[in-house]
């Protein structure tokens, strides 16, 4: 194909993700090395605010942002601070003073590094169990009688389609309080349980509830894979005596080992910037992922404050680290084309 | 049955009862928010699961179901399932013209849906109604059950709106896509070179990123818009917040990545001798794309689409930011209900209008589950 | 039945259409406003779509929206819902205008304790108050003989009681959510020890005794309280109060009519409001005063903001409040304060007075850090100390990205 064929082809596609992605991605690599900052200055203002019947007034000194009297805009200086930020968000003297004291764990009460601890945990984890669970229903639909295919199919289907806001306020209804699962647990353990009271409980449901969503997925593309294993491989299998799971050793693991790819690099992006499972179990308090550190940065106070740089620096390092772990299924992405494409 | 196939009775017990457990766990949290969007709010955050199944105090308020209604209720339901399943698809192709199935589909879910809802919720009832108070003793009501919090939600809350919103935004989102992602996946299926790789890449990177990131970097370019295009464009200049094509432009760019992934695969498992061989004809590319590749590609392309439309319709975070109450998507109306100051049946309405928002997704996978598998099995996922 | 019910939405529909029914004029200029969702937000703004030409949003995002909108040159929106939090940034930025004229021109029916002075310029109009303060199950402790708390150790004492009695499953409900509403409980106790949050520099100052009273205080609740403490927010507590879980918290006024709703509640007529327990003798109450009100943008035309804040008042009237007394303790005109009203009322009036939130750009920051570094004190990963210092350092480098800090 010609390059200016090819060029039509792509254009529409690439201005979007030029425009929509690769523009913002650019100014967040240079926000993360600057600071924006409005001038402040100190006044003394009298504030008034209600009471029951009478006012209250207190005169105080405050610091605020100076404004500029002919735009009417804040008046803001910029100004490139290097690392700082990223210094900032890694705080790398404290783990520095944590390993020399040889208190390693307290690493893990530095943001980053709890957010890191526990996003790389949650992806790596829930991707051989996604795999597995979804391997297992494929082939055991694929066992089923015809009759019942079509019906689990779509009943397997349902957690990957249903909104995730939705799905994970499902499950966390399930457990929270006395919440009809936990009240249950209760009953058959005679102890009070309290799901959401330590760090090991609830990271235990978010690992279940990204199973729950994702296996479907990993489930349906697997089926659709089963569909065309070769027959005469497997029958010839059977006549040299490969035992059933030789058989799957051999024959059919290897036949869908592009769809595991497809799955585990799919699964590596999106669980790497796991944020719903925070928001819908409320972990803030015990779990956070990296895309909720970014997100915290960036959502403003009462005040209207946001710590863009800090923001910018941490979305940063996000995008490092999935680059890292994406580099080892991408290779074979590149033999592959460099051997079979036209 | 071949010999590949036969299989151990212990095998397939295992299976079988493999597969019941995990069908349990799929279903189970999606039917029990159903069951707690039927019932008052004192009863659906009970804590003993009996008091939430049968409601004591929606009972007590007057509302329930007796024997006879749930077991023509479920007998109702059974039939109307299994016809989707055989009758539908029948009727489907009889009456859509030749190459559009497609949109033979989406007309059949929706008159079905729409019939589905207007017999189960407009008619049963009061015909249910009559046979109860005939029957006296057996049709008094034994299990609570109250459809005041859809009534809430669909009526004074004017939920129709949102669900209007959402599906120009999400038919906005996959109609889009696709076009954009068709040609961009064919483009990049028949071209070897290294640029190709490593657009693809580059979309792989892209598709990695923090969404949070992004849209909040939108907000004040979209709020500001008005003022930063006007030397371009003048006064016709729009503000972009608020504005649904805003919206489907950025969800649209958010999802190519994977569609132009999933779209190049599947053009790559269609031989490309096909395209060559009209090229040796005359054709141009768009000509032999347009004649030889467009009547071949629908599996992967209905495939693709549903995931758009799964992007596009569950989408929280962007909606949530971008759009303004009037042009509002279902998901970010959802999310309302649990804001800081709300009640227990706020959040019982949310939950009548979680279930809601999750009835179209069902019709859809009703229909589309053979298509999506075939799709799929038709190669959009090799490589 | 179903009739009826057609025919009562017809009927609805009708009063919809022969609209300014209930307003005394119509509203001709095409006006927009941005406010949080709550209840009382509801009633306001129904009102003054009763003039017509008006579109309300109410949005959970409007925080994030809200300094953006107004910026922007016109303004997105004409009118803005804000709490003395949220008015902040506003302020800051100079994108709400003085409303002294137009107070000349419509206020005849605001009280002097309604408008917002900053520097002697009407900023905001205030139309309601919202604390924290004691809610208590009445017919529980009349059980047990025990006195309504007023100091937060006698709290601990009447938890101990309803503990050893078992009669609810948890003594006191908290609003600990990690993040925005832990931060607001040490917000609430820290000052009432008699605690500053900055040093003239605007440096931290948490680091001191107060700050390590004010944790402990936090630490004591914990034994009485739900062990999943960490993410119940005061919808999480409201709830648990009507299933009869727990016997007392100190929660939002606004939740007070909640307990007495028939549809959701199980414990109607029994939970009673009595101001914020002190911190210690002398003190204020341990908890911070919010207002929510009005303001209207700068960048907008007089004409419009004329018809802006017309269209406020008439939103903020008699006839409003009167049909939705319980959803606010309004400041308006009209307001009956009832029984529920009676702790917010005490603690407002109280002497020394609970103070309003502190609501600065170094507060939001402290909020934050708050908010963070908080919950590893009450898991017990961090000792006292340290968190108060986690507090202080967290602070800083916020503080100085921010540029209010050197």
């Amino acid at each position: 194909m010609k390059f200016k064929t090819f060029f039509w082809f792509v254009a529409p596609s690439v201005f979007m993700m030029l425009l929509f992605i690769a523009a913002p991605l650019v100014s967040v690599f240079i926000q993360s090395f600057q600071v924006t900052q409005p001038v402040m200055q100190q006044i003394e203002v009298e504030t008034c605010t209600p009471g029951f019947l009478t006012q209250t007034c207190t005169t105080e000194m405050k610091t605020v942002p100076t404004i500029d009297e002919e735009t009417g805009k804040t008046i803001t200086t910029t100004s490139w601070v290097g690392f700082q930020s990223y210094a900032n968000v890694l705080q790398m003297d404290k783990v520095w003073e944590a390993i020399s004291s040889g208190a390693v764990g307290d690493i893990l009460q530095i943001d980053f590094w709890k957010a890191l601890r526990f996003t790389l945990m949650f992806t790596l984890l829930t991707l051989p169990l996604v795999i597995g669970v979804g391997l297992m229903i494929a082939l055991a639909v694929n066992n089923a009688a015809k009759a019942f295919k079509g019906p689990i199919i779509f009943v397997s289907l349902l957690p990957f389609i249903i909104t995730p806001v939705i799905g994970s306020l499902s499950i966390y209804w399930l457990f929270v309080g006395d919440g009809i699962l936990t009240a249950t647990l209760e009953r058959w353990t005679g102890q009070d349980i309290a799901m959401f009271a330590q760090a090991w409980t609830i990271e235990l449901l978010m690992y279940f509830y990204r199973v729950w969503h994702v296996a479907p997925f990993a489930f349906v593309i697997f089926y659709a894979g089963l569909q065309t294993v070769n027959m005469d491989t497997l029958e010839s299998a059977i006549i040299d005596g490969a035992s059933r799971f030789e058989r799957l050793r051999y024959v059919i693991v290897p036949h869908l080992m592009p769809l595991i790819i497809f799955i585990a690099l799919i699964h590596l992006m999106d669980c790497y910037r796991t944020f719903e499972e925070i928001v819908g179990f409320r972990s803030q308090a015990h779990v956070i992922s990296l895309q909720w550190l970014t997100y915290d940065f960036m959502v403003p106070d009462d005040a209207g404050n946001r710590a863009i740089s800090r923001a910018s620096a941490s979305a940063m390092l996000t995008m490092i680290g999935i680059v890292v772990l994406l580099i080892l299924p991408l290779r074979r992405t590149w033999r592959d084309h460099k051997g079979g494409a036209h | 049955m071949s010999k590949a196939t036969a299989q151990p009775l212990s095998l397939k017990v295992a299976s079988g009862a493999f597969l019941a457990f995990w069908c349990l766990l799929a279903a189970f949290p999606i039917v029990w928010i159903a069951v707690m969007s039927v019932k008052s709010p004192r009863d659906a955050f009970a804590a003993s699961a009996w008091d939430v199944i049968t409601g004591p105090a929606t009972r007590a308020a007057g509302t329930g179901l007796s024997i006879i209604d749930i077991v023509l209720g479920l007998a109702f339901l059974f039939f109307a399932i299994r016809w989707a399943f055989t009758g539908l698809p029948k009727l489907v192709e009889r009456f859509s013209p030749p190459g559009l199935i497609v949109v033979g589909w989406l007309v059949g879910a929706a008159v079905f849906g729409l019939a589905f809802v207007l017999v189960f919720f407009g008619i049963l009832p009061p015909v249910f109604g009559v046979i109860n108070s005939i029957l006296g003793p057996i049709g008094e009501p034994i299990i609570g059950l109250t459809t005041e919090h859809y009534q809430a939600v669909w009526g004074e809350n004017q939920f129709y709106r949102n669900f209007m919103n959402s599906m120009i935004v999400t038919a906005g989102v996959v109609l889009i896509s696709l076009t954009v992602g068709t040609l961009a996946g064919y483009g990049l299926a028949r071209s070897g070179s290294n640029l190709a790789f490593w657009l693809l890449i580059l979309a792989l990177v892209f598709r990695a990123l923090p969404h949070s990131v992004l849209v909040a970097g939108y907000l004040p370019w979209f709020i500001n818009s008005a003022e930063i295009l006007r030397p371009i464009f003048g006064d016709l200049s729009p503000t972009l917040y608020g504005q649904p094509w805003a919206v489907i432009a950025v969800l649209v760019s958010i999802n190519q990545p994977f569609t132009i992934w999933m779209l190049r695969s599947f053009f790559q498992n269609i031989p490309s001798e096909l395209d060559e061989a009209a090229r040796v004809d005359g054709c141009s590319h768009f000509q032999a794309f347009r004649r030889v590749i467009m009547p071949v590609m629908w599996p992967g392309v209905i495939t693709t689409g549903l995931f758009s439309f799964l992007l596009g319709y569950n989408d929280f975070l962007v909606t949530s930011l971008l759009l303004d109450a009037q042009n509002q998507t279902m998901v970010p109306a959802i999310a309302g209900y649990f804001n800081r100051e709300t009640t227990t049946t706020d959040q019982v309405e949310a939950v009548a209008a979680a279930v809601s928002i999750t009835a179209p997704l069902f019709l859809l996978v009703m229909v589309f589950q053979r298509q999506i598998v075939s799709g799929l099995t038709a190669g959009a996922v090799k490589g | 039945m179903y009739l009826k019910k057609l025919a009562l939405a017809g009927a609805v529909s009708l009063m919809g259409t022969s609209a300014f029914a209930a307003c005394s004029y119509e509203n001709t200029v095409p006006l927009k406003s941005l406010s949080a969702g709550f209840e009382a937000w509801k009633a306001v703004t129904d009102a003054m779509a009763e003039c017509g030409n008006f579109k309300a949003e109410l949005d959970q995002e409007f925080r994030t929206k809200q300094p953006a909108a107004f910026e922007a040159n016109p303004s997105l929106y004409h009118i803005g819902g804000v709490s003395n939090g949220t008015v902040t940034p506003l302020l800051n930025a100079g994108t709400i205008r003085p409303l002294d004229d137009l107070v000349a021109k419509y206020g005849q029916n605001l009280s002097p304790n309604q408008l917002i002075k900053v520097d002697g310029k009407t900023m905001a109009i205030a139309m309601m108050v919202n604390t924290q303060h004691l809610m208590y199950r009445e017919d529980i402790f009349n059980d047990l003989g025990l006195e309504v708390p007023t100091t937060w150790d006698e709290v601990f004492a009447a938890a101990e009681t309803i503990k050893e009695a078992g009669v609810v499953d948890h003594a006191i409900g908290a609003t600990m959510k990690s993040g925005w509403n832990l931060a607001q409980e040490f917000v609430n106790m820290y000052p009432a020890f008699g605690g500053a949050f900055f040093n003239a520099d605007n440096s931290a100052a948490v680091n001191s005794e107060a700050g390590m009273k004010a944790l402990e205080t936090l630490a004591k609740t914990l034994p009485y309280a739900d062990p999943e403490v960490l993410v119940s927010d005061s919808t999480y507590v409201q709830q648990q109060f009507q299933q009869g879980k727990i016997a007392m918290s100190n929660l939002w006024a606004s939740r007070g009519a909640a307990m007495d709703d028939e549809a959701e509640s199980t414990v109607v007529g029994k939970v009673k409001m009595a101001a914020a327990p002190l911190a210690m003798e002398g003190g204020a109450p341990a908890t911070t005063l919010w207002w929510d009100g009005i303001v209207i943008a700068s960048n907008i035309t007089d004409e419009e903001a004329d018809a802006a804040f017309r269209l406020a008042m008439e939103g903020l009237d008699e006839e409003m409040v009167k049909a939705n007394n319980g959803a606010a303790i309004w400041l308006v005109k009209g307001y009956e304060p009832g029984p529920l009203a009676a702790g917010a009322i005490a603690t407002a009036t109280a002497s020394p007075a609970a103070p309003p939130y502190p609501s600065t750009t170094q507060m939001g920051l402290m909020h934050t850090a708050l908010g963070n570094e908080l919950p590893a004190f009450l898991t017990g990963e961090r000792d006292a100390a340290a968190t108060l210092v986690a507090i202080e350092e967290s602070y800083a480098t916020a503080a100085k990205e921010a540029g209010v800090l050197k």
